[in-house]
């Protein structure tokens, strides 16, 4: 399978990137929104405490003005506003003012006031701002406005609105991104998991369009996959049927025959050509095995029976001193497996062993091994391939139809473990059968 | 073979098939009736003593798998039947067996093949007459801690763990279990479990008997379910109990 590449700071999954791109960019969007509200809004404040400015300095001015000097005291706290208020003192020392803001105010300030008073402006403090602009009124009392510019305070509720906001967001991001990307996971298992037997159940073809169709055009394809191999299976059973009964009739002819050397040669082709209609019949089955419930199996005693059974036939394969253990297995399909890798080692070797051995995962491994020529290394893949025959050392001379390993092969799938095939140590070929995990019970010895 | 001649029923479709085995097992000192179909092997069966019956399984019609069930349910239960299977498939020879079939050959087959198994077959049902009364239908036989699954061959603890067996240990273990309670010579026993592949059986009895027991759990001193019989031979001596089987 390969994978496009893709930039190295791109997140890999879809569904990474969907969030990614949505939440970033609803986030920007709404922070943007926020921003250019919030301005206006300082805006407009500014403006109003301007305009409040211009209409209120000299009604208060003019008011303390005519009040007498000892009642202005009384007064200043009334004329006092939120951003500005009256000292009955001179300004406090500071700088000449600093930024673009105080100079309007002020400016503002001398033409409410008709320009009438001199004024002596003085930034007191800088970070928060602070200013008094200092003038002197007719009785000679000097008087001072001391001007803290502050934007209008924001609601507590307000951040806790924002919050919300962007958690509806991110919620409403999830549910779409999860909404696109599940029905693509879902599709991909299906894909996965398709079995060429056909015993799928179909997908579910509900969702949006586009999910329905999808899943529409992944149950017809599993429909013609099932069709296919199902077509396949019964082509080869219904000419391996119809072969088999002409043969037999070859057979007993044959034998009935007077003893020659070419009647045991045609004996030989007739066993030739039963065995390859045999074993391609059995590799279109295999394919497409039904397995029953699993059983719970012992597999040193299993291996064991192997063993026995062969040893009875006079054929020398030796269990190894392994492991014990047991598993949830089909025996029957094991045994089958193991059968075809023994008579694959007894063809090529004239003798075989067995062990059972767990691996460092746990997985239970069945090993069958042989001293025979081995199979190359870079062919070790292709060896389990159908038809396959490595040439000459193991050749057609050993009477195989090339198809035992890759029947061995697809029961092992069908089981759900795995065949690999590997150079044994010290010369020969080790085939290992690594059996899926299962329910595994600690046996005593 | 005495003045008796086995009277052997060949039934299949195919004439050549059926024509050709016949002659092989008469030039092999058998008397040989054949049938085309499951009418003709009723009317045989009715009209003459037939000793075995070699029956194929696919048959237009009524197939081999239904008339050897039908035989056993029938008056004719005692007949022994060969199958001859067109696949070498289990399934096949687990419903034959199942239905009732005492052993079966797979096409295409030698005729030396099918004359041995015939031979096998006969001795065995004339020899020692099973004095259990194992029904076909069941599957499950259970004698002590075991259980045993007579057709995926292998043995159950208590817990379901499986154990199968050799073709040979559960042959004897067969031979054993159908004649429970009853000593058995060395001799019955080597020719009772001589199976398919007799030529090549070359396994001391004591030998097979010995890797039983270590199946079964029996040491050398407690031996609760094989017990030797000083110079005559073993006897089986746990009760044997048959289950259905669909248990």
């Amino acid at each position: 399978m390969t994978v496009m590449q893709s930039p190295r700071w791109l997140p890999g999954t879809l569904r990474a990137r969907l969030i990614l791109i949505l939440g970033v960019g609803l986030l920007l969007a709404h922070g943007l929104s926020f921003a250019l509200l919030f301005g206006e809004r300082m805006d407009a404040t500014r403006s109003m405490m301007l305009r409040n400015l211009y209409e209120d300095v000299p009604v208060s001015v003019a008011l303390l003005e005519h009040l007498p000097a000892d009642e202005r005291a009384a007064w200043v706290p009334r004329l006092e506003r939120r951003t500005y208020r009256y000292l009955l003192r001179p300004a406090a020392a500071g700088a000449p003012l600093s930024t673009e803001r105080s100079r309007q105010v002020t400016g503002l300030i001398d033409d409410a006031l008709d320009q009438r008073y001199p004024l002596r402006p003085r930034t007191v403090s800088s970070m928060p701002e602070r200013y008094e602009v200092e003038l002197t009124l007719a009785d000679g009392q000097p008087l001072t406005i001391e001007i803290t510019p502050a934007p209008m305070p924001v609601a507590t509720w307000l951040p806790w609105v924002l919050a919300a906001q962007v958690l509806v967001l991110l919620l409403c991001v999830g549910v779409a991104v999860r909404l696109a990307t599940r029905p693509l996971a879902r599709l991909a298992l299906a894909a996965e998991c398709l079995d060429p037997a056909g015993n799928n159940v179909p997908l579910p073809e509900e969702g949006p369009w586009e999910v329905a169709q999808a899943a529409q055009a992944l149950n017809a394809l599993q429909a013609r996959v099932a069709a296919h191999v199902s077509e396949r299976t019964q082509i080869l059973s219904a000419i391996s049927h119809d072969l088999q009964t002409p043969i037999t009739r070859m057979r007993l002819r044959v034998e009935a025959m007077e003893a020659s050397p070419s009647q045991d040669k045609l004996l030989g082709d007739i066993d030739q050509v039963s065995q390859l209609v045999r074993e391609g019949l059995d590799y279109a089955r295999s394919a497409s095995v039904t397995l029953g419930p699993a059983i719970h199996v012992d597999l040193t005693a299993f291996l064991e029976s192997i063993a026995g059974d062969y040893q009875d036939a006079g054929r020398p394969v030796q269990l190894l001193q392994g492991t014990l253990a047991s598993r949830d297995t089909h025996p029957q399909v094991l045994r089958r497996v193991l059968q075809n890798l023994i008579d694959n080692a007894l063809a090529h070797a004239g003798s075989a062993e067995t062990q059972l051995r767990i691996d460092g995962e746990g997985r239970a491994c069945i090993d069958v091994l042989d001293r025979g020529p081995g199979i190359p290394a870079d062919q070790l893949e292709a060896a389990l391939k159908p038809f396959h025959r490595l040439e000459p050392s193991r050749g057609r001379a050993t009477g195989g139809t090339g198809l035992g390993l890759a029947i061995a092969q697809q029961l092992t799938q069908a089981l759900g473990g795995s065949l690999r095939l590997s150079p044994r140590e010290g010369g020969g070929l080790q085939a290992t059968v690594i059996l899926p995990e299962g329910a595994s019970r600690t046996i005593q010895p | 073979m005495s003045s008796h001649t086995d009277h052997i029923l060949v039934v299949d479709d195919d004439r050549d098939i059926r024509q050709m085995v016949g002659d092989y097992l008469r030039r092999n000192g058998l008397r040989v009736s054949l049938a085309a179909d499951g009418r003709e092997m009723k009317a045989t069966l009715d009209t003459s003593d037939v000793d075995l019956v070699v029956l194929d399984v696919m048959m237009p019609g009524e197939d081999g798998l239904s008339l050897c069930r039908n035989l056993r349910a029938g008056k004719h239960r005692a007949v022994p039947v060969v199958l001859l299977t067109a696949r070498d498939d289990e399934t096949d020879r687990i419903i034959g067996l199942e239905m009732g079939a005492d052993d079966y050959v797979t096409k295409p087959f030698s005729s030396r093949e099918l004359l041995a198994r015939i031979n096998a077959v006969i001795r065995r049902a004339r020899m020692l007459p099973p004095n259990l009364q194992v029904s076909e239908a069941s599957r499950w036989i259970r004698f002590g801690d075991w259980r045993l699954d007579t057709t995926a061959r292998h043995l159950l603890d208590p817990q379901g763990t499986a154990y199968p067996l050799s073709g040979a240990e559960f042959r004897l273990l067969r031979v054993f279990i159908d004649h429970p309670q009853r000593v058995l010579s060395r001799d019955q026993l080597l020719n009772l479990t001589q199976g398919r592949d007799a030529d090549v059986f070359d396994r001391s009895i004591d030998l097979l008997v010995s890797r039983l027991r270590q199946r079964l759990g029996d040491g050398a001193r407690e031996q609760s379910y094989i017990k030797t019989v000083r110079s005559e031979g073993y006897v089986f001596s746990q009760p044997v109990v048959l289950e259905g089987g669909d248990a």
